[in-house]
């Protein structure tokens, strides 16, 4: 078995969020000992719903933001203890595309100053940008004569399609997604998707797509992590999680797609009550005060990330 | 987007708007008519600005000599436009001394954040504690009386006031996707300053910048008039209506005509200023 691309051992992230001379410091646990692995060439979905803290893991991998504690073991290097500088000549294996095209493109800059930028800051040679530039905007469907231009000049889906312009100029091995598409129209979105794809078979990248549409994920990702709460609660491969979700959050998560045969039935599982604040997570398992299928041992044991029928799932309906 | 148009405005469009809205618009030409007169003041003197004309002691306005002379035979007019050009000067390089110290040291602290952001964000408050006056005052007494020291002066002591103004500026920006995106790719701190944050200001730095020249002006002509800024025999404004003041009872002239220039252009500066933050900010 090759190793993985990239593994993410136990990562935490807390966030101070209170801390006054008289006050006890709180903290937000935004990730919680997460467990991921990431193998070459494939598409790790991340799901789960606003404030489950996968954008803060997917930043965390790029120490976007520092994690608290954790390892995280790019092509056998934990990045976490490296350097400052030798981090970022890194940054060139691994890139992000961001959620909102209308915020990550300078609006003071030309697409062409935009696209040297990662060229320049890997010291690139100034007579191999221009080719480079113009060969990786034809690659996302733009041509040269925009890039004279400014990002406002252009639409949602084309301010994306420059965005992984961006992320792809360097031919990164790792390509961080968050929520690539959810800032972009429907029609839009599918031709987002499919081009990730096709550079995916090109450039024989890997993904790591950060969403909340399970629909979108379903299209693009190998296999699909579901996030509850700073916790992964369940890993599997699309089809398998797709046709049998095992953690009673995912089968909720689930019943919620929209179905576009209107006479079918499909049962709908409606959760009650809201999501915890993730200052004061629940006791046990953090989806137990949620959950329909809650037993007394949930109340008090955090069930752990284990095997169960070959997928890895973290519920106690499955540890016995 | 409805914002994105005026984000990127080129050079082109500013001068249109300048030239649309009135205010701007006159603004802008009395300040040109200012620096134009700054420039070729000594050519279009009518007589030297340190030449003594004995027959002609604290004469009132003449035909000889527009605006009069003062205590020792000195043209006014002549030396009012030689002062343009040093209290000019002076005021401008201060207020590039500002610009420059000042962005680097906001946009950095706003970026950096932490303890860095902290420790010369106190440091700052500390100097703003002092009226930038009397900072200026310690500085020159510091370094001696004169014309350059006056220039280091005045820019030091509107370091901390600008700097905060472009830390608060800058600290919307260190928010945006751009930023983060910069980050991400491996870009150094360097380059996301001047890249990213920098052109994102630049509205605000304009109107900071043309704000600070008028006190800059009116910091060049009070240092100059209690004597430690540009030494006689060198025609200053400041210096000038210190010289006059002495005489106001007997000889108006001395003193009225450099006040009324050191206000004029501080009211220009001021408006243009204004004019410019309506221009750039249409909301407010």
């Amino acid at each position: 078995m090759k190793t993985p691309l990239l593994q993410v051992k136990n990562l935490n992230k807390k966030f101070l969020v209170g801390k006054g001379w008289f006050q006890q410091p709180s903290y937000v646990h935004a990730v919680h000992g997460v467990n991921v692995t990431v193998n070459a060439g494939e598409t790790l979905g991340i799901v789960g719903e606003s404030g489950c803290g996968k954008s803060t893991l997917g930043r965390c991998i790029l120490r976007l933001i520092e994690p608290t504690d954790g390892e995280i073991v790019f092509e056998g290097q934990n990045i976490r203890s490296l350097q400052k500088a030798d981090m970022q000549k890194l940054r060139r294996d691994m890139q992000m595309v961001f959620q909102n095209p209308f915020d990550t493109l300078n609006p003071k800059l030309t697409i062409q100053h935009i696209l040297s930028e990662p060229l320049i800051a890997h010291g690139i040679p100034k007579r191999e940008r221009a080719a480079m530039i113009e060969e990786t905007l034809e690659i996302v469907g733009l041509n040269k004569s925009h890039l004279s231009r400014y990002a406002h000049e252009f639409s949602g889906g084309q301010r994306q399609r420059i965005g992984i312009a961006r992320a792809l100029m360097l031919r990164p091995k790792l390509i961080i997604a968050d929520e690539p598409v959810s800032a972009l129209d429907v029609s839009i979105q599918s031709q987002i998707l499919n081009l990730l794809q096709d550079l995916q078979e090109q450039f024989s990248l890997t993904y790591l797509f950060i969403s909340h549409d399970l629909s979108v994920v379903e299209h693009i990702a190998d296999r699909v992590a579901v996030m509850y709460l700073g916790e992964v609660i369940e890993l599997a491969k699309k089809e398998e999680l797709f046709q049998r979700p095992m953690h009673p959050y995912t089968q909720t998560l689930l019943s919620a797609i929209p179905i576009t045969d209107p006479d079918e039935k499909k049962e709908r599982i409606i959760l009650t009550g809201d999501l915890p604040s993730p200052s004061n997570p629940p006791q046990g398992c953090k989806f137990h005060p949620r959950c329909w299928a809650c037993m007394d041992v949930c109340k008090t044991e955090t069930p752990p990330f284990t095997e169960a029928d070959g997928r890895l799932v973290a519920c106690h309906l499955y540890t016995k | 987007m409805f914002w994105s148009k005026q984000w990127s405005m080129p050079r082109l469009e500013l001068w249109e708007k300048i030239m649309q809205q009135k205010k701007a618009k006159y603004s802008f030409l009395m300040m040109l008519c200012i620096v134009l007169l700054g420039i070729i003041g000594p050519w279009i003197a009518p007589h030297d600005p340190t030449k003594t004309y004995y027959e002609a002691f604290m004469q009132g306005p003449s035909k000889d000599f527009w605006l009069g002379t003062d205590a020792i035979g000195r043209d006014i007019l002549s030396r009012m436009l030689y002062g343009t050009r040093v209290t000019l000067t002076v005021a401008v390089l201060a207020s590039v001394m500002t610009f420059v110290a000042g962005t680097l040291i906001g946009v950095t602290c706003a970026y950096l954040g932490g303890i860095v952001d902290n420790l010369i964000m106190r440091i700052m408050d500390i100097m703003l504690a002092l009226p930038g006056i009397v900072l200026a005052l310690a500085i020159v007494a510091l370094l001696g009386p004169s014309q350059e020291n006056a220039m280091i002066a005045i820019g030091i002591s509107s370091i901390p006031a600008f700097s905060i103004l472009i830390r608060g500026a800058a600290l919307s920006i260190k928010q945006s996707g751009y930023v983060e995106a910069s980050r991400s790719i491996g870009s150094s701190n360097w380059w996301i300053i001047t890249r990213q944050f920098i052109p994102n200001i630049s509205n605000v730095l304009v109107v900071y910048t043309t704000m600070f020249i008028g006190s800059a002006i009116l910091g060049t002509s009070a240092l100059g008039f209690i004597g430690l800024g540009a030494q006689p025999p060198t025609p200053e404004w400041g210096t000038m209506l210190n010289e006059g003041k002495n005489y106001l009872r007997e000889a108006w002239w001395l003193a009225t005509f450099p006040g009324l220039a050191i206000t004029a252009v501080v009211f220009t500066v001021y408006l243009l200023g204004d004019a410019l933050r309506d221009i750039f900010d249409p909301k407010s």
